[in-house]
Order: C-alpha cells, then structure tokens, then sequence
C-alpha cells in the first residue's frame, strides 16, 4: 500500500511545510481512490448495457436501463421493503435488549454478571457455519422460516454477545453516583436505569444503531439459510442475478447500487454520531 | 432471592431468552450431531463418542491446509487493516479542507454488501474480462491467472478483508483518538517533541486499550470468516484456501457428513476461545507493562 508515510512525522517534518501539504493531499486522494474503486466500479458496471459489462473498461455506451429493469421486478421492491423492516426492527430490538444485558454487566459484580460474560463470550467465538444449519431447523419447529420474526430473532441473538460488550463499555465510562443519588431521591432500580442511565447513554447507542442498521442490512448468510420465496431479501436477490439466472452482472451492479443508497444515506448523516459515540 | 438479583436477573432476561433459544440450542444441536454417525448408511445414528473428531484432527488437509491457512489469514488481516486503520485514523484526526470528504469515502466498505463486494472483486479479478488483468496489460505486464494459483487467490482474499474492514478499525480508533484528553499533547508540544514521537509515545499508549478491544473482536471474526472465501474462491483451487469455516461447511454439504463439520466446527471454536483468552491476557499484559 502506497500510503505508508501518513504516520511518519520524522518523514514529514524533513519536508518543507509546502511540500508537506502537498503530501498530505497526495495522501488523502490516493486513500479515498483506493477505498472507492471497487464501488466505484460497481457504479460504472450498473450504468453499462447488457452487452458491455465483459469489457466495462472499454466501449462508451452507458445506460440506465438497467435501473429501469431491476425496479420494474417486483421481487425486488419487495425485497427492498422486506430488508428495510427487518433492519430498521432488528435494530430497535437488539438495542433494546443489549442495553438492559450491557447495564447489567457494567454495573453488577458477582457470579451472575460473570456467568453472563462468559457465556456471551463463549458463544460469540462459535462459527456461524456450526449455527445456521440447526438454527434452520429451530425456525422450523417455532413455525417462523421465512418470516419476519424468523429472521429478526435470529439477528438479534448475533448483535446480543457483541453489543452487550460494548454497550458494558458505555455505561463503564458513565459516572454510577448520579444514579445512586436518584435512588437515594426515591427513584426505583428501573427508574435510575431508564431516566439516568440511558440519556446519559444515547451517543454510544445512536452509534451502534447505525452500525447494526448497516450490518443488517448488508448481512447474507442468515438470509440465504433462513429465508425462501415468501421474504425476499435484498442480498440474496442481489446475489441471485449472478448465480442463478446466468451472469447479469449489470442488473446484479444496478440492484447493488440502489441498495448502496440508503446505506450511503445513513452513513453519510450518522458518521458525526458513531464517531462520537464510539468510545469504547 | 433479593431485589437486586430480581432486577439483575430481569435486565437479562429477554436477551438470555433469544441467546438461549436462537443461539445456545442450535449450537448444542450441532454438537451433538458431531458424536454420532451421520453418514447416509446409518439411520439410527449410532453415537460414536469422538470418533469424529479424531478423524478431523488427524486429517492433512486440516491440519497442514485448513489450519495454517486460517491463522495466516486471521493474522495477517488483522495486522494490515489495524495499521491502515490506524494511519486513516491519524488522518482523519487533523483537520484540513475535505476532510468530511475524505472520511466518506473511506466508509464507502462499511456501506457495501461483503458478499456483492467478494462478488465484484471476483469479477475485476477475472482472467479474461478482469479490470485488473487489463491494467495490468495496460502498464505492459503479463496478465496474472489470480485465482488459480494458492497464493495470489489468498492475496486477493487478503485485500478484500482488509478493504472491507479498515473502515471499522479507523471509525473505532478516531471515536478512541478524540477522547483522548488535550493535556498531555499540549505538554508535549510545549516540549518540542517531534510528531514522531508524540505518537510513539503519548498517542499509541493511551490508544492501547482500545486497540486491545478492536484487535480480539476482530480476530475472532477473521477466524470464522467464511462469506468473502466462499464466494471469491470456493476454497479453491483443489481446497487451497480453505479456512475453517469452509472446511467445516465442505464436510458437512458437499461431503454429505454432517457429524464431521460439526465436529470440525467445534474444534475450531474451541480454539478460537482459548486463542481470544490468551490474546486478551497478552494484549492487556502489555498494556500494563507501558503504564
């Protein structure tokens, strides 16, 4: 990677402060260039006609049609409504039980909050390829395959061991005397948690509300395994234009863009926030 | 039972109910597969206590393949994208005209699906329509066959991990670098201590701990990544870039022996739990030691 000198302060300060900036700005595009060009390639891909995608380095004609033929299909709106939903719902949810399981750890000593930990750790480390094959037979016997719920739980139980860690980090860096001193006013265990602790919280927690928005949204494996015809999602419907019905690398690239939209939308809005928040 | 273990016992209780029902009951689902014989000509799947797993830790492929490949890759992805993390986070940390601009675009993997990014990367990979190969033809070289050969196909798996996880590393290192309180680095500055040195020796030692973090979560998950392998290379060519979890899921579904990739994918998180352990105690143990 060309972008080695960005540390270096030695390196730098042997610059003049003009070539210094200039560096820095070398730097700075040669970093963005390298992170954008595989979206970037996507973008131009999904702008190129049927015929073009095999050589989409060369030739000129561009098009939008491919756009056009994607959100014409109507398994594909559905799927973009499906994957919103299931995002946006897996990420209240996950929140909402991570924060009581990440209070509890942050603030309680003894051998439940330690038994906890170590089960959450434990079972973060199993890999998802031991889990997703039984958990299809579990979302069969519950009756929720290829439904909301089906999907949701399951993602749930991913964000539990990861954002309870995190969230234990949160509430370990806010000050616990406030809450003790709203108990001592007559406040109960709950209201000290809901009115005191939480508020105090909610940069950490916007943080992982969008990362949790993101990585569900984006997520595959738990899709392909637990979903069928009934709940379309966005990424398996994407990855089916290149395996199953032949190479449509132009229609798979335009569905990969418009999915790129709302995720460029939370990203581009909330990264003040994450960075805030993410203190661990 | 008192109050507090009541409110205690009820903070976690909806989180324990989902963790013990969608991921405690399969997991133990899975293991007790891998006791018993599994194969089609056993209907009655005769336990067979460990005889599995003896079967996987004798096997070549898994050990002198699967093994090394699975550690080299967990190694080598998480040294890589914490040091350009690292560097973007410094970056970042500045302020300078387009900054907002520069961090978007750096955040351009975090908004990318892993497995459509594996997909494209597969695709400008490609020995004959590749916008690699192209460029590479361009700039007068000989055009690289990347995915049939062992090493450049792990190399193309690398920078794909890599890209997609920087990302993660710079946002949770610049959220770390901004907490850091100003004192120290006003001191240093009033000292006229080189930036160098300023960031060997006020900026990496405060940041340590939530290195620390960032370092064991992540190589946990580079230890099962199984996504990007599958669909950049399958595994191949002839089972060459197999890690773990693509060993356990060739066994279980294209070998047709469930118990033997369960097993295996018991082995592997057996060992990822006692590496993550002895990771953290190193990791922290060195943080100590630069107090």
């Amino acid at each position: 990677m060309d972008i080695a000198p960005a540390r270096g302060g030695g390196f730098f300060s042997a610059l003049a402060p003009r070539g210094k900036a200039v560096f820095f700005a070398l730097t700075a595009t040669a970093v963005c260039l390298l992170f954008a060009f595989p979206a970037f390639w996507l973008v131009l891909t999904s702008l190129r006609p049927g015929t073009g995608v095999y050589y989409v380095h060369r030739g000129t004609e561009f098009t939008i049609d491919n756009f056009h033929d994607v959100l014409s299909q109507e398994i594909v709106l559905k799927a973009l409504f499906n994957s919103f939903m299931i995002s946006t719902a897996a990420t209240v949810l996950s929140l909402g039980v991570t924060a009581t399981s990440g209070y509890m750890l942050s603030r309680f000593k003894g051998p439940i909050p330690n038994t906890w930990f170590s089960l959450i750790y434990i079972f973060r480390c199993v890999p998802y390829v031991a889990w997703v094959l039984p958990l299809y037979f579990v979302t069969q016997r519950l009756h929720i395959f290829d439904s909301y719920w089906g999907l949701l739980l399951p993602h749930i139980a991913v964000h539990i061991c990861f954002f309870s860690w995190i969230m234990k980090g949160f509430f370990d860096g806010i000050d616990p005397s406030m809450e003790y001193a709203a108990m001592i006013d007559g406040c109960s265990r709950w209201g000290a948690f809901w009115r005191v602790a939480m508020p105090a919280a909610i940069p950490g927690l916007t943080a992982l509300a969008i990362l949790c928005w993101l990585y569900t949204w984006n997520e595959f494996l738990f899709a392909l395994i637990l979903t069928a015809h009934e709940t379309p999602i966005l990424t398996v419907v994407m990855a089916q234009f290149v395996h199953e019905l032949g190479m449509e690398w132009h229609l798979m690239s335009a569905t990969a863009v418009i999915a790129l939209v709302p995720a460029l939308i939370v990203t581009l809005f909330g990264q003040r926030y994450v960075i805030r928040g993410l203190r661990i | 039972m008192n109050e507090k273990t009541r409110f205690m016992l009820a903070l976690i209780t909806p989180a324990a109910l989902v963790l013990m029902l969608f991921q405690i009951v399969p997991i133990l689902t899975g293991a007790n597969v891998s006791f018993r014989d599994w194969t089609l000509h056993d209907p009655k799947r005769t336990w067979v206590g460990l005889a599995n797993y003896v079967h996987v830790l004798r096997d070549v492929e898994f050990l002198e393949i699967v093994l090394p490949n699975t550690f080299g890759f967990m190694f080598a992805t998480v040294a890589l994208s914490l040091l350009l993390g690292l560097m973007i986070a410094l970056m970042l940390n500045k302020r300078f005209p387009g900054r907002w601009l520069v961090q978007s675009f750096v955040l351009l993997p975090l908004m990318v699906a892993p497995v459509i990014a594996a997909i494209m990367i597969r695709w400008m990979f490609n020995d004959q329509f590749g916008v690699v190969n192209a460029a590479l033809e361009g700039l007068g070289l000989a055009p690289i066959s990347w995915l049939t050969q062992r090493w450049t196909t792990f190399l193309v798996i690398l920078l794909t991990d890599v890209w997609l996880w920087t990302p993660w590393f710079g946002l949770i290192l610049l959220a770390g670098l901004q907490s850091l309180p100003r004192e120290p680095f006003e001191a240093a500055r009033i000292d006229a201590a080189s930036a160098w040195r300023t960031f060997r020796y006020i900026t990496l030692p405060m940041l340590r701990p939530v290195m620390v973090v960032c370092i064991v979560i992540r190589a946990i998950d580079a230890f099962r990544t199984f996504d990007i392998v599958w669909t950049i290379s399958g595994g191949g060519p002839a089972r060459a870039t197999e890690v773990f979890s693509i060993y356990a899921y060739v066994e279980s579904f294209q070998f047709l022996n469930l118990a033997r990739g369960s097993a295996a994918a018991v082995i592997g998180a057996i060992i990822i739990v006692i590496f993550a352990l002895l990771l953290y105690r190193i990791l922290n143990r060195f943080v100590e030691v630069s107090k």
